[in-house]
């Protein structure tokens, strides 16, 4: 039944409209299909720019092995007998690999179909087109040509089965995440996903990126299915593989918005109750599955290739089945390919694979790095973290840590790479050169990009190979590159951080178990405060420029009030410290004394109809005065203009003698206060008021004695 | 002594005003017992020998006067009498008998039945040394028909969200639905901390909780909180998670406090097991290789049930079901021995018959609760009621799915069916009650008799 194509076969329809879409097979036929696969071998995104313009992603070294190749192991080993590879960036590179590969032999159990357009810009597309060309009969894989995996999904897509027989075509997605803590290496930041779901039947309730949100929304509607038990869950690495129904495809014709998966998912979720199709998960413990979807994931997942978490998929296994490929695993995850030398002193710290016909010079240390094939590394080189990829020449006394350096590519002597440098293909660097933090260098100019940015995807080797031709003219750049150097610096990638910039960004966001993502809890009541304040500074400022009656003031404080939700006293007490420090706002914190009140005295005249709406009881003048004795004591060069505040506001009547009298008596809580009160200025103010209210009432003695 | 056992039982039964109009809360009687019983009993089983009692002054009254609330408890009751009219709230309660707490204090509300291990909640709080550890149960439907209501009630109450970490254990959330106008908001840091969530909504929560003594100092200082349940604990859910702001740190302080002023043993163990604590590679979680607690000092737990019985007897429809369950709670003889019960009479086995009542001959008695001193004449057929105390009923009556209230009287041959009676009514003989009518009109109104 199943027609076996000669793969390489471009795009044109494989099957006639025989069958019709989506149609309910019997249960006896269901088990006859050959489980499919829709593996989609283009990222539509130039995150592994300026790599990806001269090799499409996928088949970009990791560990030796080019990624396609590892998503079609793990799809072949999960048990998929027909792949559709789609291919649109540099669709013949894809080709030639996969025809000369193991796939294409006749032996292979997994029937790969190459399918090509340069008509295909994401996601969307490649499935539209699956659906237009009627292509998969039944549940199908989707994954990307990046992903790393050894999960075996036969129980998912049981589970998935089994919910369709019994729900009637209800669920058309169920995705497989990996579970893993946050801050997991493998975690990457950008493909943070936060998953609300229903604990008992395992469906998707709620699903979003969370990368840079500090607060977590769910909406009450995910809450009422009738399930009293939710489950939020933070821990689960997303695979980026998911099985489809054949649904999948049609809604991606029906809605022809959808780009990416996130798109699919979020429109099925929303869509939840008018459509009634569901999306569910499926939570792997031991497996690993990884999506290459940036450097630094790059970097993570080739080390946990080599530290053997992929197994069986490790780099001595050899499962691509290339002659002279295989190598020999020693303690410490040492690989080596055929006819590696090593120089005298030469250490191989731990997790290193070393590809075939490459020479290490003596002297050398290398920890946790890939090496490719036919490389030259010269004497006392430190390599960490470094990938290299295959033909690279490195001289002696060179010094890389966690970067990528690409075919062809040439390091001179003493030359230092720092963190997250990109060595694109055939760069020449140095001698004598250290290389910045996330400097990025390939023989492409960057500006060249920006001309051919409309035919960005229609990639031709001529075109690139025309291009170049103009690059030529522009010199290389010694300062950036070294004396012998050949390439063009990019962006420093880790500098932008602008959305339009993130799409280029190399590297991606850095993992930072960021642990000051504590301090903004709890924030917003002292923000609300905080926000009340700003906003009455603002009203008062209004206030003054504009002559606005202090009723009107009062009246829109009044509002401010209710807005904020602020008690009575605090509105007074920020009222005070506005009022008081508004000569400070104004003039810079530098004022003197004199100057300080000779500004703030008019002022307080000026809005003393707006005190004496707020403070009225006896407690307000106490709460205000404490308002007062607070910013003083914050402002302590200022202490001796207290007095003809607090002087100006009793004559102006905001103020109470027998409120400033109990206050000065009583209020004396700690020894900053004390020292306050016992300021030369106040203490002659108060013996003064003393007296006055001595000479009014006979009966206050002592009280305030010192 | 570690914990302090506190009893709050001067609830006024707002939600099921009709049995509590003549008899306070605390005394209903559930099985023959009062209400407060059961939680004392609770207590008592556990092994605590005194139990700070906070009650209004007419239950205090009635529980030293009325021979029918006995309360055959052998612990020292330290009764505490709160103004009934000052609508105190748990919080102001447990305030005002801040003085008698010198420990950790377990609080329980009066209207609790349950056959919970107890000490699964203070393992919990003294495992973890936690601030508030709390007891949840699964809810429970009621299938009982709940007199004066037509059909089944609708649950149109508002749900709360409960949310726990991936033990089950950890409380790290708690709302109400009214309070969720923009759905549930978590911040990404607990996300962080407690990757894994479950969210429940099918949970009563028992109104138990061990609290901290520190709490109690706590609440002296802020007095804007009233409540226990509504207030406190959502607040210090809330605070798990939040550093550097007052209130923790007040409870912080009242920690230092502590090691400052007291020298006893207690707090110098709370010093050493602060420094295990920093000194071990253990932690409460995995993932990561932070602190334990994260370097949190509040800590919230909670045990939910998943089986066994747990009701709080707050409405009408859940004293019915307490009754129906109770007698499952303690193995005393189903018939009083007090009780005269005529050999020709019909008594279900999960009838409950009480102290010095008559049962003449003919009589039916099934799934009943008769209370002390009730005289049932001859054919009455009582099914599926709460006869209280007291109760006279005349010959022939049949009585279905009813509650009687104390020194009701029942003419003879009246068939009441669904109905709530209130104390000392009097139905007419052959008065034919049934749900039809409205059951307030015969509780409170003495003039208005129900008849044919």
């Amino acid at each position: 039944m199943l027609q076996i194509y000669t793969s390489g076969a471009t795009s044109g329809s494989f099957r006639g409209g025989k069958q019709k879409k989506g149609n309910v097979t019997s249960e006896q036929e269901e088990e006859e299909q050959p489980l499919q696969a829709v593996l989609v071998a283009d990222s539509f995104n130039r995150r592994f720019f300026p790599i990806s313009k001269d090799q499409p992603r996928a088949l970009l070294p990791l560990g030796n092995v080019a990624m396609i190749d590892y998503t079609l192991e793990f799809l072949t080993s999960t048990g998929v007998q027909e792949t559709f590879v789609f291919c649109c960036w540099m669709s013949n590179k894809i080709k030639d690999h996969l025809l000369k590969s193991k796939w294409c032999r006749p032996t292979s159990p997994n029937v790969v179909h190459i399918i090509t357009s340069d008509l295909y810009r994401s996601l969307g597309d490649v499935l539209r087109d699956v659906d237009a060309k009627n292509l998969v009969r039944n549940d199908f894989i989707l994954v990307y040509g990046d992903v790393v995996s050894n999960i075996d999904v036969s129980q998912a897509l049981q589970e998935h089965r089994h919910r369709r027989k019994v729900d009637k075509n209800i669920s058309v997605m169920t995705m497989v995440f990996k579970e893993s803590s946050p801050g997991h290496k493998t975690r990457c930041e950008e493909d943070d996903v936060i998953v609300a779901m229903d604990s008992k039947s395992k469906r998707v309730l709620h699903y979003q990126k969370t990368q840079g949100l500090k607060k977590l929304q769910f909406p009450m509607n995910i809450f009422q299915h009738g399930s009293d038990e939710f489950e939020i869950r933070h821990d689960l690495l997303d695979c980026h593989i998911s099985i489809c129904s054949p649904q999948v495809a049609e809604l991606f014709t029906d809605n022809f918005d959808y780009q990416t998966r996130n798109d699919f998912v979020r429109g099925i979720l929303v869509n939840e109750e008018i459509l009634g199709n569901q999306i569910h998960l499926y939570v792997t413990q031991d497996g690993y599955g990884a999506r290459v979807s940036n450097l630094q994931m790059y970097d993570s997942v080739s080390l946990d290739m080599v530290r053997r978490w992929v197994y069986p998929l490790t780099p001595e296994a050899n499962f691509t089945d290339q002659q002279g490929q295989g190598c020999t695993h020693s303690r410490h995850n040492v690989y080596r390919g055929a006819e590696v030398s090593l120089g005298h002193g030469s250490q191989m710290e731990e997790n290193v694979l070393i590809g075939r016909d490459t020479s290490i010079g003596a002297n050398c240390h290398i920890s946790n790095s890939v090496i490719g094939n036919n490389c030259t590394i010269g004497d006392n080189v430190v390599l960490d973290r470094a990938h290299m990829w295959n033909n690279v020449h490195v001289s002696s006394n060179v010094e890389i840590h966690q970067s990528v350096v690409c075919d062809g590519a040439v390091v001179k002597e003493a030359v230092r790479l720092n963190k997250q440098c990109v060595l694109a293909y055939n760069v020449v660097i140095g001698p004598n050169l250290s290389l910045p933090e996330g400097t990025v260098v390939s023989m492409h100019h960057p500006e060249e990009e920006e001309e051919d940015d409309d035919d960005e995807f229609l990639s031709d080797d001529q075109e690139v190979g025309h291009s170049k031709d103009k690059t030529r003219q522009k010199a290389f750049n010694p300062a950036e590159v070294g004396p012998e150097g050949k390439g063009y610096i990019w962006k420093a990638s880790m500098n932008d951080t602008e959305d339009e910039e993130l799409a280029q960004c190399l590297w991606g966001l850095v993992l930072n178990p960021d642990p000051e993502s504590d301090s903004e809890s709890e924030a917003s009541e002292e923000s609300q405060d905080r926000t009340f304040q700003l906003e009455v500074l603002g009203t008062l400022q209004r206030g003054l420029e504009e002559n606005i009656v202090c009723d009107n003031l009062v009246l829109e404080i009044n509002s401010l009030k209710y807005a904020y939700n602020i008690t009575l006293k605090e509105v007074m007490q920020i009222l005070t410290r506005v009022v008081l420090e508004y000569p400070f706002q104004q003039q810079g914190t530098q004022l003197t004394t004199l100057q300080y009140t000779g500004s703030l005295l008019p002022l307080l005249k000026t809005w003393s109809p707006v005190f004496k709406n707020y403070i009225k009881r006896a407690q307000d003048h106490l709460d205000c005065l404490s308002a007062v004795e607070e910013l003083f004591l914050e402002q302590d060069t200022h202490q001796t203009a207290m007095v003809k505040v607090l002087m100006k506001m009793y004559q102006l009547e905001i103020l109470e003698e027998e409120a400033i009298l109990k206050w000065f008596s009583t209020g004396a809580t700690n020894d900053k206060s004390r020292q306050l009160r016992k300021n030369q200025g106040v203490m002659r103010r108060m013996s003064l008021w003393r007296k006055e209210s001595e000479e009014d009432e006979s009966s206050e003695e002592g009280e305030c004695g010192r | 002594m570690e914990l302090q056992a506190v009893l709050m039982a001067a609830g006024g039964g707002s939600r099921m005003m009709d049995l509590t109009y003549n008899t306070p809360k605390p005394l209903l009687p559930v099985g023959n017992k009062p209400l407060i019983w059961y939680p004392l009993n609770l207590l008592e089983r556990v092994g605590f020998e005194e139990v700070i009692v906070i009650t209004t002054k007419e239950v205090q009254k009635m529980i030293s006067t009325d021979p029918k609330v006995k309360l055959d408890v052998k612990m020292k009751l330290d009764l505490v009498c709160i103004q009934e009219d000052a609508d105190m709230g748990t919080a102001d309660a447990l305030r005002h008998i801040q003085q008698k707490v010198k420990t950790d204090v377990l609080v329980v509300s009066c209207d609790l039945i349950t056959d919970a291990a107890l000490h699964e909640v203070v393992d919990l709080f003294r495992a973890h040394n936690a601030t508030l550890s709390m007891l949840m149960s699964k809810a429970h439907e009621f299938t009982e028909t709940v007199p004066g209501q037509k059909g089944k009630k609708k649950t149109g109450e508002q749900r709360d969200f409960v949310g726990v970490d991936g033990t089950g254990k950890r409380l790290l959330f708690m709302a109400n639905e009214a309070d969720l106008d923009e759905g549930v908001v978590i911040r990404k840091s607990i996300m962080r901390k407690h990757p894994r969530m479950h969210i429940k909504t099918g949970l009563v929560d028992a109104h138990l909780y061990c609290l901290k003594k520190s709490v109690v100092d706590f609440l002296a200082d802020n007095k804007s909180i009233s409540s226990i349940r509504g207030e406190l604990v959502p607040y210090l859910v809330r605070k798990q998670f939040s550093k550097s702001t007052n209130s923790p740190k007040v409870i912080d302080e009242t920690h230092q406090n502590l090691k400052k002023n007291d020298s006893n043993i207690s707090s110098r163990d709370e010093e050493l097991l602060h420094l295990t604590q920093e000194r071990s590679c253990w932690n409460d979680h995995r993932g990561d290789m932070s602190d334990a607690y994260h370097g949190g000092r509040l800590r919230c737990y909670v045990h939910i049930m998943d089986e066994g019985i747990c009701y709080r007897v707050n409405t009408l429809a859940a004293y019915i079901e307490a009754n129906r369950l109770a007698p499952k709670l303690f193995d005393e003889p189903a018939v009083h021995p007090s009780a005269v019960v005529s050999e020709r009479c019909l008594i279900g086995a999960d009838s409950i018959i009480g102290a010095s009542c008559q049962i003449s001959d003919k009589t039916s008695i099934k799934r009943s609760t008769i209370g002390v001193s009730t005289t049932v004449r001859e054919k009455v057929k009582v099914t599926n009621s709460i006869i209280m105390h007291g109760v006279t009923i005349e010959e022939g009556c049949n009585i279905q799915g009813s509650v009687i209230c104390s020194n009701a009287v029942i003419g003879r041959g009246a068939d009441i069916k669904y109905c709530l009676v209130g104390s000392a009514q009097r139905i007419e003989p052959d008065a034919e009650v049934n749900i039809t009518y409205h059951y307030k009109s015969i509780t409170y109104n003495n003039c208005h008799k129900v008849s044919k």
